[in-house]
């Protein structure tokens, strides 16, 4: 029963995202170069956005109810304000899972997400920023720019992800430019989409995955904190609520 | 300087400056994968060893090499036998 579960929900899964993919993707093309005739670069760019986010909303309810993704929101964001997102990495759908977010965001993401033809379309579209791929002033300055122009950022600061529940080390990125920028920091835990897909496996079980979004650090919390010390706060205290969670709060 | 008090002023910026708790400060511990720093931690751990050891440190491509604590123990070592 159990086989036959997994083998059905892997055969609707994936026939329904590239249906879904071939049929979103020439309307989006077709919407990017119509908005491009009548609205500014940055007009196009944040419908664009939004309209990855559908398509990521739409990846992450394909698999409903085998696989269900709960977004409990512990925090209210000021409309129109950025933030940086900081989250645990634990799973190849992490990306996905993102477009819960109400916002308008851009992915700090690793060099194989632009390889990958569809997600990879997708993220030279959106202005998803490589941080192996570009200086640390060029990739500073597009962030601080997108930050400027109310655009948060979504990182993930162990770079690539978890063999198992244990977070890896923190990369700096996300720290320093919450120092440079004063941006509010956003932690977010993610559970379950470790046994959903795990690491190395394109095979989909069924499960849930819970996405929380935590209290806001703000600029006022942060600012006596150097890089490192930001970096082990932000850590702990995601640590702290996957603990949590994984305990069933 | 002998090597003891190098192992000792290295390890006290890596606990003091990057926040890396004492026990995790093995001579084997790679400075990336074990101690979690990335390449722009590289330039703030360049500076603190410059500061602490009252050294400059110019030759890049050396330390592109470091990947161990006991690199970064022996990349000090040399440059304080090359000033003497």
């Amino acid at each position: 029963m159990n086989y036959f579960k997994i083998f059905f929900l892997n055969l609707y899964s994936y026939t329904l995202f590239l249906v879904y993919s071939a049929l979103f993707i020439p309307v989006l093309i077709l919407v990017v170069l119509v908005l491009s005739i009548f609205m500014d670069r940055r007009g196009t760019m944040r419908r664009v956005r939004r309209a990855i986010g559908w398509w990521g909303r739409g990846i992450t309810l394909i698999p409903f109810p085998l696989i269900r993704v709960c977004y409990e929101d512990r925090f209210r964001d000021n409309p129109g304000e950025p933030y940086i997102y900081v989250c645990n990495h634990r799973s190849t759908s992490d990306g996905f899972l993102m477009s819960v977010l109400p916002i308008e965001a851009v992915q700090v993401v690793n060099i194989w997400p632009f390889r990958i033809p569809v997600i990879g379309f997708f993220a030279r579209i959106a202005g998803y920023l490589n941080v192996r791929m570009m200086s640390p002033e060029e990739f500073f300055g597009k962030a601080l720019t997108l930050l400027n122009q109310n655009v948060s950022i979504i990182f993930f600061p162990e770079g690539t992800r978890a063999t198992g529940k244990k977070m890896g080390n923190f990369h700096s990125a996300a720290f320093r430019l919450a120092l440079k920028s004063r941006v509010s920091i956003v932690p977010l835990c993610i559970t379950g989409n470790e046994t959903i897909m795990p690491k190395g496996s394109l095979v989909l079980r069924p499960g849930t995955v819970r996405v929380r979004r935590l209290p806001a650090i703000t600029w006022s919390e942060y600012r006596d904190l150097n890089v490192y010390k930001l970096k082990n706060r932000v850590r702990e205290i995601l640590g702290r609520e996957l603990a949590l969670m994984e305990s069933g709060a | 300087m002998n090597e003891q008090e190098i192992i000792d002023i290295t390890n006290k910026v890596f606990e003091e400056s990057f926040e890396i708790e004492k026990e995790r400060l093995k001579p084997e511990a790679h400075i990336f994968t074990d101690l979690g720093l990335d390449s722009l931690d590289i330039v703030d751990l360049v500076a603190e060893l410059q500061k602490s050891f009252g050294v400059s440190i110019r030759n890049e491509e050396k330390v592109r090499d470091i990947r161990t604590l006991q690199d970064v123990y022996g990349f000090i070592s040399a440059i304080k036998k090359d000033n003497e």
